[in-house]
C-alpha cells in the first residue's frame, strides 16, 4: 500500500505530461502529418511502429501509470500480455481507450450536473411562480377580483380599479370596500401611476386583454382591418397565378405534373409516345388540373400561415422555373421541328422574365 | 361544475362571442367576477363549505355548510340557495337556507339576517367570506337582531334547552 501511494505521488505530477504525450500522438496522426508521411513514402505500418517507438521511449513512469489505470478498470494484466495487446492494437487506439474513461467520467459528471440543474430549474421556477401568484393576489382589485386596471388608491390606502371604485362609491356609499372608512369623491378618480405602471410591467398580458375588452368594438374594427389587407394580398396572389396559368395555358396544355429532372428523363420517351395517343388531351387536361391544384395548394399554404413567406415564394419560383426548362428541354428533344422548339423556348424565356419581375416586385412589397 | 377552471382570457373570448356557453347571461363584469369567485372556491374552498352554480346559470348557486363541531348543528348538512343580483359585487347576494334550521337568525322560510348581506355589504366581500360568516353564526348566534324572536328568547334564557332543540332539528332535517 505504501509503495502504491508513493507511486501515486509522482504520477500526479506526471499527469499533465501524459496529456501532452497523448496530444503528441494525436499530432503524429494529424492529417497533415499523414499526407507528409505519404509524400515521404511511409506506409501506415511504418507510422505505427514509429509511434510505438516514440511511445515506449519515455521513462517508466508512463507504463506505471498505465498499469494503474488498468487496475482501476479491473484488468490486472501481466506486462507481457499488455505488450502483446499493445502490439496488436494501434497505439493511438490504446491511448484513446485510456483517454475515454476520463472523458466519460467527465461527461458523466457533466450530465449529472445538467440533471441536477434540470431538477433545480423547476424548483427554482416554483418560488417564482408562487411569487407571481402572490403578486397577482396582492395587485388584484377586491371588487372585480382581476388585476387592478388603472388602480385608484383610497385615502385609507386600499387600491381598486378606478372604474370599480367609482361604481362602488356610486352604488354602495362613499366607504372603502375593504375597511369601510369614508372616502372622498375626488381622490377616488385619480390613478395611482406608480402602481399602474408596476402592474403594466408585471402583467402585460392581463392588462392587454383587459384593454382589449375595454376597447372591444375598436379592437374588432382593427382586427377587420388587419384581415382585409391579408385578403387583398390573397386575391392578388390568386389573380397572379390565374393570369399566369392563362398566359401559359398553351404551354401547359400538354405538360404533365413532374417533380424532377431525373423523372423527366425517365419518362420522356413515354411522354413522346403518349403524345400521339388519342387520349392525349385527357391526360394533358388532368395533368393541367393537377398542376393548378398544386399551385392553389401552394397559395393556400402561404395563406394559412398568414404572411406569405419568402421561402415559399422562392420554392414556387424555382419549381415554375424548373418546369419552364423542362418544357423547353422536352420540346427540343421531343420535336425535331425548329419552329416547335423555338416557341416553347421563347415562351419559357418570356415567362422567366415575367417571373423575375414578379419576384422583384414581391421582394419590394415584402 | 361548469367551466370551473376557466381563465379570464377564455371568459373574455366568451364575451366577444356573445356568451356561447353561459346561456342566460352575457358575461358581464358581474359574471366575470362570479366566474373568478368560482375558480377561487374550487382552488381554495373555506373549511366545511362548498358552493357551485346550480346549472347553466352563473347567477344561481347552491351551497352547503356542514354544521361545525361543538355546536348543536354538528354533523348536519345545510343547503343554501344563493342568488346573485345583476350588479353583483355592488349589491349583496341573496342567501336562503333550504334546509330547516333552529336558529334565531334564520326564519321559517330560510331567510337569513346577517348584516353583511344587508347594510354592511361591501363589494370586496366574496361568497367564500359570506359562507364563513354564516358558519360563524352557527357557533355564535346573534340573539339581539333575531328573525325568530322565540328562538332568540330561549337562547338567552335557557341555552341548554335551545341547544337540545337545535340538535333535534339538525338530526331531523339536516342528516
Amino acid at each position: 500500500m505504501v509503495r502504491e501511494e508513493a507511486k501515486q505521488a509522482p504520477e500526479d505530477s506526471q499527469q499533465p505530461n501524459k496529456a501532452e504525450t497523448s496530444q503528441n500522438v494525436d499530432n503524429l496522426f494529424s492529417p497533415r502529418f499523414k499526407s507528409v508521411a505519404a509524400m515521404a513514402g511511409w506506409d501506415e505500418e511504418a507510422l505505427i511502429i514509429a509511434s510505438l517507438v516514440v511511445e515506449d521511449t519515455p521513462d517508466r513512469q508512463q507504463s506505471k501509470q498505465k498499469k494503474r489505470s488498468d487496475s482501476i478498470f479491473n484488468t490486472p494484466p501481466c506486462t507481457s500480455s499488455r505488450r502483446k495487446r499493445r502490439a496488436q492494437r494501434t497505439p493511438l487506439n490504446l491511448d484513446e481507450e485510456q483517454e475515454v474513461p476520463k472523458e466519460e467520467s467527465e461527461k458523466k459528471s457533466m450530465e449529472q450536473r445538467i440533471v441536477v440543474e434540470d431538477e433545480k430549474n423547476p424548483k427554482a421556477n416554483e418560488p417564482a411562480l408562487h411569487c407571481m401568484d402572490k403578486l397577482r393576489e396582492e395587485l388584484s382589485c377586491a371588487i372585480c377580483l382581476d388585476i387592478c386596471f388603472e388602480p385608484s388608491t383610497t385615502p385609507c390606502g386600499h387600491s381598486f380599479c378606478k372604474k370599480c371604485l367609482r361604481s362602488a362609491a356610486d352604488k354602495c356609499g362613499k366607504r372603502c370596500p375593504k375597511c369601510r372608512q369614508l372616502i372622498g369623491n375626488g381622490r377616488s378618480c385619480t390613478v395611482n401611476t406608480v402602481l399602474w405602471n408596476t402592474i403594466q410591467l408585471l402583467f402585460p398580458k392581463e392588462v392587454e386583454t383587459r384593454k382589449a375588452v375595454a376597447a372591444n368594438a375598436l379592437n374588432s374594427k382593427e382586427a377587420f382591418e388587419c384581415q382585409s389587407p391579408q385578403s387583398g394580398t390573397r386575391s392578388t396572389r390568386t389573380t397572379r397565378t390565374r393570369t399566369r396559368t392563362r398566359a401559359e395555358n398553351q404551354a401547359l396544355a400538354a405538360r404533365p405534373q413532374r417533380e424532377d429532372l431525373s423523372r423527366l428523363v425517365n419518362t420522356d420517351t413515354n411522354m413522346t409516345r403518349r403524345r400521339g395517343d388519342p387520349n392525349q388531351d385527357n391526360n394533358a387536361e388532368s395533368a393541367r388540373l393537377q398542376r393548378d391544384n398544386d399551385l392553389s395548394r401552394l397559395v393556400r399554404t402561404g395563406r394559412r400561415r398568414g404572411t406569405p413567406s419568402q421561402d415559399e415564394d422562392a420554392a414556387l419560383a424555382l419549381r415554375l422555373q424548373r418546369e419552364e426548362f423542362m418544357e423547353a428541354f422536352r420540346g427540343s428533344s421531343g420535336h425535331e421541328g425548329n419552329e416547335q422548339t423555338r416557341i416553347p423556348l421563347a415562351l419559357a424565356r418570356a415567362n422567366l422574365r415575367a417571373m423575375a419581375s414578379r419576384a422583384i416586385n414581391r421582394g419590394r412589397a415584402v | 361544475m361548469i367551466g370551473g377552471g376557466r381563465s379570464s382570457s377564455s371568459s373574455s373570448t366568451a364575451t366577444a362571442a356573445g356568451g356561447t356557453w353561459v346561456s342566460t347571461t352575457s358575461v358581464s363584469a358581474s359574471g366575470k367576477r362570479i366566474q373568478r369567485e368560482m375558480s377561487e372556491l374550487n382552488a381554495d374552498p373555506p373549511p366545511h363549505c362548498s358552493a357551485a352554480p346550480k346549472g347553466d346559470n352563473l347567477f344561481h348557486w347552491v351551497a352547503t355548510i356542514i354544521g361545525p363541531p361543538g355546536t348543536p348543528y354538528q354533523g348536519g348538512i345545510f343547503f343554501l340557495d344563493i342568488t346573485f343580483p345583476s350588479d353583483y359585487p355592488f349589491q349583496p347576494p341573496k342567501v336562503v337556507f333550504k334546509t330547516r334550521i333552529y336558529h334565531c337568525n334564520v326564519d321559517a322560510a330560510g331567510n337569513l339576517s346577517l348584516d353583511i348581506l344587508k347594510d354592511s355589504w361591501s363589494p370586496a366581500l366574496t361568497i367564500s367570506k359570506v359562507l364563513t360568516a354564516i358558519r360563524s353564526i352557527f357557533s355564535n348566534p346573534d340573539p339581539y337582531s333575531p328573525l325568530t324572536s322565540g328562538v332568540a328568547r330561549l337562547y338567552l334564557a335557557d341555552k341548554a334547552k335551545h341547544d337540545e332543540i337545535a340538535s333535534e332539528w339538525t338530526v331531523r332535517f339536516a342528516k
